[in-house]
């Protein structure tokens, strides 16, 4: 816990440096007329005195147990592999339109935990797809992008 | 109107089909997601708030508040039966709840929990047709300089009661007010904060935010591991409790709904602090203190109070004053400003359709929440054996739905992805997301306030202490502070801390 705390609290600290930056170029104003950047200013002056305390905090610490490492399960590369595909799936959703788009995703979704049944997976993907878009877009006119489909 | 005749306004407004409907939906949902791992209320509202824009805010708060305490009851299922709190306001009940189960009493302790949550529930709402009223009438006196004692004073209070370090709960909040600031200055209505990206003009949107801290993060982090979860497996039996079970309970019900209400009342409070003090506090009184950890009925029927009562009572500071006091309110207020509605002391006033027929779904809802969770209990046991592998992917779904559909742009799904980024990673680091989210919310509306009050007093920071309410506030929050900084504070809360984890093993 120690590394980690020293990483996060250097990494607040940075946080902190940028928008007390970015606040001064906006303007704090004076205390008769406060300007965009003074609440801000204060907070992210705070936020950089406590990521310090915490640094220090953190150093001066004696740690009594193992470090833990980062990844805790034994499949972190499903969470690589979620992500990309959220992202993925974010790029061509516009082009490709809700459903063709949905039935991908969730077809990859169900595939990286049940790999075996591609018959099950397929059919759980277009269920999933058809049930939340005739729920979210014709019952509760939600506007899903058309893509190529025109739907 | 009296409070007889507003009451009975109320329920005309409950049971027009479209807010029965609502109200029964909430509910139903509030279950399932207490039930299912993965959303958590705070997002389930978020998926569903999009899917409201054409609805009155009465029906819309209506279906806010059914998931809320619906989730408190279903919340209740996974901690007797898997010994897994579906959510956090259900910790506790996992120690007595699951030894009982496993001693063949499943059906009391999932009986008392019922009827327990159902006392304290209408003994909440009765509090909250009392207090609310004479709370923003009192509320019309306060002034920008009150109001941002009180706000701060809220935060104060959610980075003490937060789990982990206080310290890094401070820092969330302020990562709330800075992200919270995001988007146009509200007095110059100049940009800031936005770095050439027009989406950000706008500020970030609530539902990706929460969605990305709570949803996408806990689905991330659950994703690590074998995604196994064993049911327990008995027979259920009798879900009325006994004679001795009802005689056991009726004082830990009672005392149980009472502190759920006053700590419900205090921001910060909500349903996930009242149980572990509902429990601490039976502990201490009880003549047999050695039966808690073992399968006592008073461990469950009281925390499972609780938790009911601080949901309802966590209504009064946002309707009354316009302060959502914890994450939960704060998806709340958002709601409301979403709709047009400006949450403060003149909203009972102007708008007593949306109050009172609130407070009469909230009757209703308890109701519907017994029928659901007694008699159709066997549904809900169903539902807990459904494998995560199946879970997944459709909460992720439903999550994307929810993200997408508050603007219909793509670029809140990234805020989406980005914050369930953060959110996961924040969860290795130790740091919580409650704060961050009520101070995201705040933030703004705090804002407004320091600048009214300097504009007001010229520059003066002294007009916080001369006005009373504001430096009792002010005094308070100070003083919590301080405890923070005191040792021996800090060896309490660690203690405290160590305690309840030796009793969950």
């Amino acid at each position: 816990m120690k590394t980690l705390d020293k990483t996060s609290s250097l990494f607040w600290l940075l946080v902190s440096i940028v928008v007390f930056a970015e606040s001064l170029r906006l303007g704090v104003g004076t205390l008769q007329n406060p300007g965009r950047g003074f609440m801000t200013l204060g907070a992210s002056g705070i936020l950089g005195i406590l990521s310090l305390v915490l640094f220090l905090q953190t150093a001066l610490r004696k740690e009594t147990s193992e470090a833990k490492p980062f990844f805790a399960g034994n499949f972190p590369k499903r969470i690589v592999f979620v992500l990309v595909a959220l992202v993925i799936y974010s790029r061509v959703m516009p082009a490709l339109g809700y459903l063709i788009s949905t039935f991908l995703l969730m077809a990859f979704l169900f595939w990286i935990l049940e790999r075996k049944r591609i018959p099950l997976v397929l059919a759980s993907s277009l269920a999933a797809t058809l049930v939340t878009y005739f729920v979210f877009s014709k019952w509760l006119n939600c506007q899903f992008p058309e893509g190529l489909l025109g739907l | 109107m009296d409070y007889f005749d507003s009451i009975i306004f109320g329920f005309q407004v409950t049971f027009q089909p479209i807010n029965f409907l609502f109200c029964g939906i909430g509910v139903l949902v509030g279950t399932l997601v207490g039930v299912l791992p993965g959303i958590g209320p705070a997002g389930a509202m978020a998926i569903l708030l999009p899917a409201t824009f054409q609805f009155s805010p009465t029906s819309t708060l209506i279906l806010l508040a059914g998931i809320y305490y619906g989730v408190q009851y279903g919340g209740s299922t996974t901690s007797i039966l898997v010994r897994i709190p579906g959510e956090a306001s259900t910790v506790i009940t996992c120690i007595d709840g699951h030894e009982m189960a496993r001693k063949g009493r499943a059906g009391p302790a999932l009986g008392i929990a019922a009827w327990g949550s159902f006392i304290a529930g209408t003994i909440s709402n009765l509090g909250l047709m009392l207090v609310a009223i004479p709370l923003a009438h009192a509320a019309l006196k306060l002034g920008p300089p009150e109001y941002f004692s009180l706000m701060c004073m809220g935060l104060i209070i959610v980075t003490y009661l937060a789990q982990g370090s206080v310290l890094k709960a401070v820092m969330m909040a302020l990562m709330g007010i800075i992200l919270g600031s995001i988007g146009l200055d509200l007095i110059t209505g100049l940009p800031r904060f936005t770095f050439g990206i027009n989406e950000l003009t706008d500020g970030v949107g609530i539902v990706p935010l929460v969605m990305g801290l709570f949803g996408v993060s806990e689905i991330l982090e659950n994703l690590e591991g074998s995604l196994q979860r064993t049911v327990f497996k008995a027979r259920i039996g009798n879900l009325w409790p006994s004679f001795k079970d009802w005689m056991d309970s009726k004082w830990a019900i009672l005392r149980g709904s009472v502190i759920g209400f006053v700590l419900g009342i205090l921001p910060g409070g909500g349903a996930v602090i009242s149980p572990f003090v509902a429990y601490a506090v039976e502990k201490k009184v009880s003549k047999n203190p050695e039966k808690f950890g073992t399968g006592a009925i008073e461990g469950v029927a009281a925390p499972e109070s609780a938790n009911n009562a601080a949901a309802g009572a966590s209504l009064i500071p946002l309707l009354s004053l316009g302060i959502p006091p914890n994450p939960i309110m704060a998806i709340f207020f958002s709601a409301l400003i979403i709709h047009g509605i400006q949450p403060g002391p003149l909203l009972i006033k102007e708008h007593p359709d949306l109050f009172w027929g609130l407070v009469a779904s909230l009757y209703l809802g308890n109701g519907l929440l017994l029928i659901l969770n007694l008699p159709l209990i066997g549904m809900w046991v169903k539902v807990l054996q459904i494998p995560y592998k199946i879970l997944f992917p459709l909460i992720l779904l439903f999550c994307l739905i929810g993200a997408y559909s508050m603007n219909n742009v793509v670029f809140d799904i990234y805020v989406m992805i980005f914050f369930g980024i953060v959110g996961y990673t924040m969860r290795k680091f130790g740091y919580e997301g409650a704060p961050l989210i009520l101070a995201f919310v705040l933030g703004p509306m705090l804002e407004n306030a320091l600048r009214q009050s300097l504009l007001i007093s010229q520059g003066s920071f002294l007009i916080f202490i001369t006005r009373p309410i504001s430096a009792i506030a002010l005094g308070f929050a100070f003083l919590l502070l301080l405890s923070n900084i005191s040792p021996y504070f800090q060896m309490r809360r660690r203690q405290a801390g160590s305690g309840i984890i030796q009793e969950e093993k």
